[in-house]
């Protein structure tokens, strides 16, 4: 997907509702989120390694949504044309002491 | 590692249904379910359903749940809970996380059966104890047993605000306000109506501006909002609520399918996946059904799972392709009267103003979530004659008809076409036994009597509520706004295994109310 | 058990509720009763406790939100273990059940 990164957005203004939190695991607030697509972060992933929304417990399943719309309209675009997060495992958040009971044998299970 | 025939992720009304079709097949087949309840949903929905007789219809929820997983099990299916598909990986496998284990699977096919999760909305004090998605509330009292809260505001007025709401007025809560930004109740009008008549008020055009509460919700306060969804000042109410429960639609849980490679559409508001009417994904083997497929009525979900189950015994040699298409159309033609009439899919955001009967549409049941008196006498199944007759307040065209069925004398008719409008069978002399009262899931059809002499009529209405009136017992009649009309007596109450928990509660108003008087209050 | 204002003793469609054994736990020490099985979260709300946790970046308060294990809002500290998912985690006779602070079960000043 072609990302324009010549666009001129601006300064970024505070505006209401920026105190308020959206990534209710890591307490990333709407302003943070707008202000991190004034700095550059122009795409879910971007935003979600810069500001770690989405990267907490729940990993993003409340917020993904929310932060999708925040970031499109503040790049002026449809949250249809932002690049799609990425999808991997573990779908839920597991503990490093059940990893090392991963089967390893072929008969396990 | 173990293999299976069909490894299917999601154990809801989908997964179950296409796991039944599967190992009817002789497919070995495994259900994963990350919960330790099996049912999805299913088992969180206490009301009838709507449909045909083909389609489970006023069948209640959990006991379609139960029958499902009666079904699985009998044939076979091995259904694995606590158990979470942490990815899909090529060659169809998959790890699973069970108890402090992760296990690896191998699918020669694999249904994602996923579900959906429930969408959020922000605002001031959003995230503070006591603000509850309608999932959880409906987790919470109809698994558990737990009161949501005792005064509570629901946010949402499409089916599962609407449900949510009659669910928690069921469970004893009082339920303060139902609010929504859009302009019109989003939901079938049958379950705006039967929270509105017991004096819910609705705010459409409305939304929350804050919650109040230190540690926990102590209040709630609403604005009405213009048609750019900006709030107009000065238009701000509060009410004190110590819950708010959020209703505002549910996106597709499909980051498994996306993960194992399958093409996605994200056009819409939430990612799909790419499938054909089998629910065949682009990456062969791996099929997607039921709400991750595209939010439905779980009607639709069971299904869309049956006619993947058929179509992956076919893809793997279980079935021969003649015979299982023969039984796939079948799902298809039901699945196609499911999605008609004014709620179907491609009606979705569009504003009706006419039933199929050419009926106009009730303005005042979109507004504020109940026919208005100068509106009702218009729909079909609204008539007066001597003696008891049922009244069909259903105004919108839903795809169901287990009234027709119900009735022993065949007084109401729907007739072929499942999306019509009930009618009476001019003729047909109706015996009052009730099972119309008790059949119709939308709580829309009354028996009345307009002239029970002394100036007198009674209304026999659908019951659902403890404690329940008692013959003799005085109180208020209620109108379909929810406001007391005028005194009423309790003249009989029938309770019967036949009415399947719908009580019949039949009340003597004054004989200028029969048309208005539709829910009793005990003062 | 605990508030029966919270709790549903009959219901018009479900009836009585399946339970298991009446059982004692504590919540930041104090005793409290709920039923063995059902998630230490219903058990919890049953006895009118709304806060589960204090967020660790603005020490916000939390509790339950989406009650089916996904959204980790009502996470406190079990049996000495935090994070626990209590809306997800069955009640036990015995359970030391504590408020989490961040990722401790020390407020914040003690911490």
């Amino acid at each position: 997907m072609r990302i324009d990164r010549t666009r001129d957005l601006g300064p970024y203004v505070e505006k209401e509702g920026d105190d308020r939190i959206i990534c209710r695991c890591e307490e990333v607030t709407q302003g943070e989120i707008r202000k991190a697509v004034h700095d550059g972060m122009f795409t879910l992933t971007e935003v979600r390694r810069y500001l770690r929304c989405g990267m907490g417990l729940c990993q993003g399943q409340t917020c993904g949504k929310l932060v999708r719309g925040i970031i499109a309209r503040e790049l002026g675009e449809k949250p249809s044309e932002l690049e799609p997060a990425t999808s991997r495992s573990p779908m839920r958040p597991t503990e490093m002491h059940v990893w090392a009971n991963e089967e390893t044998n072929e008969e396990g299970a | 590692m173990k293999r299976y025939d069909l490894i299917i992720i999601g154990a809801g009304p989908s997964g179950l249904s296409a796991a039944i079709e599967a190992a009817k097949r002789k497919m070995n087949v495994v259900v994963f379910d990350e919960n330790a309840r099996p049912g999805g949903q299913l088992f969180k929905q206490i009301h009838k359903f709507f449909g045909s007789k083909e389609h489970k219809a006023k069948i209640r929820g959990f006991v379609i749940g139960e029958q499902l997983l009666k079904e699985a099990t009998d044939l076979g299916v091995d259904v694995e809970l606590d158990s979470t598909v942490m990815g899909i990986y090529p060659n169809r496998e998959i790890v699973v996380r069970q108890g402090d284990h992760v296990n690896h699977f191998k699918g020669d096919s694999i249904i994602v059966a996923t579900g959906a999760a429930e969408n959020m909305v922000t605002f001031d004090g959003w995230t503070l104890p006591g603000v509850i998605g309608a999932g959880a509330a409906q987790t919470m009292m109809n698994l558990h047993g737990i009161k949501p809260g005792n005064k509570i505001l629901m946010l949402g007025s499409g089916n599962v605000g609407l449900v949510v709401s009659y669910q928690l007025l069921q469970a004893g809560c009082e339920v303060v306000a139902l609010v929504d930004a859009a302009p019109r109740v989003g939901g079938y009008g049958v379950h705006a109506s039967k929270v509105a008549r017991t004096g819910v008020p609705f705010y459409l055009s409305h939304t929350i501006v804050k919650a109040d509460g230190t540690d926990h919700v102590t209040g709630v306060t609403i604005a009405e909002v213009d048609s750019k969804f900006q709030f107009i000042p000065g238009t701000e109410k509060h009410f004190d609520v110590d819950t708010i429960c959020l209703a505002v639609g549910l996106s597709p849980m499909s980051q498994l399918l996306k993960m194992a490679g399958c093409e996605m559409d994200n056009s819409g508001p939430a990612e799909v996946p790419v499938i054909d009417e089998s629910g065949a994904t682009s990456v062969p083997g791996i099929y997607a059904v039921g709400d991750v497929a595209g939010i439905e009525e779980a009607s639709s979900a069971m299904i869309e799972g049956r006619m993947a189950g058929i179509k992956v015994a076919e893809y793997l040699g279980f079935e021969e392709a003649e015979k299982g298409d023969k039984e796939f159309d079948k799902n298809v033609a039901a699945l196609d009267g499911l999605r008609q009439g004014m709620f179907a899919p491609r009606n979705r955001g569009k504003k009706i103003e006419k039933t199929e009967e050419g009926i106009d549409i009730s303005e005042n049941l979109l507004l504020h979530g109940f026919v208005a008196d100068d509106e009702i006498e218009r729909f079909p199944g609204v008539t007066h004659r001597a003696g008891v007759h049922p009244v069909m307040e259903c105004t919108q065209n839903i795809p169901c008809n287990p009234c027709e069925d119900a009735c022993p004398k065949h007084v109401i008719e729907v007739g072929s076409n499942i999306t019509n409008l009930p009618h009476i069978v001019e003729g047909n002399e109706c015996i009052d036994c009730g099972m119309c009262v008790a059949s119709c899931s939308g709580q829309a059809i009354f028996l009345i009597n307009e002239d029970t002499g002394d100036g007198k009529a009674e209304v026999t209405m659908p019951y659902e509520f403890l404690p329940l009136p008692t013959e003799g017992q005085t109180g208020k009649a209620l109108s379909r706004e929810g406001k007391p009309v005028c005194d009423a007596t309790v003249v009989r109450v029938r309770s019967s295994k036949a009415y399947d928990h719908t009580n019949l509660v039949t009340i003597s108003v004054p004989k200028d109310m029969v048309m208005k008087a539709r829910f009793f209050k005990a003062v | 058990m605990g508030d029966t204002q919270e709790r549903i003793a009959n219901h018009p469609i479900l009836g009585t509720y399946e339970k298991g054994e009446p059982v004692t736990f504590t919540y930041d020490g104090k005793e409290m009763t709920g039923f063995e099985g059902e998630p230490i979260a219903m058990a919890l709300k049953a006895n009118g406790v709304m806060v589960h946790r204090y967020t660790a970046k603005k020490h916000l308060p939390r509790g339950i939100f989406c009650a089916i294990g996904r959204c980790t809002d009502c996470v406190m500290v079990v049996d000495g273990e935090p994070n626990v998912r209590t809306c997800m985690t069955p009640l036990k006779e015995g359970m030391d059940v504590r408020t989490q602070y961040g990722v401790s079960d020390k407020p914040f000043d003690e911490q």
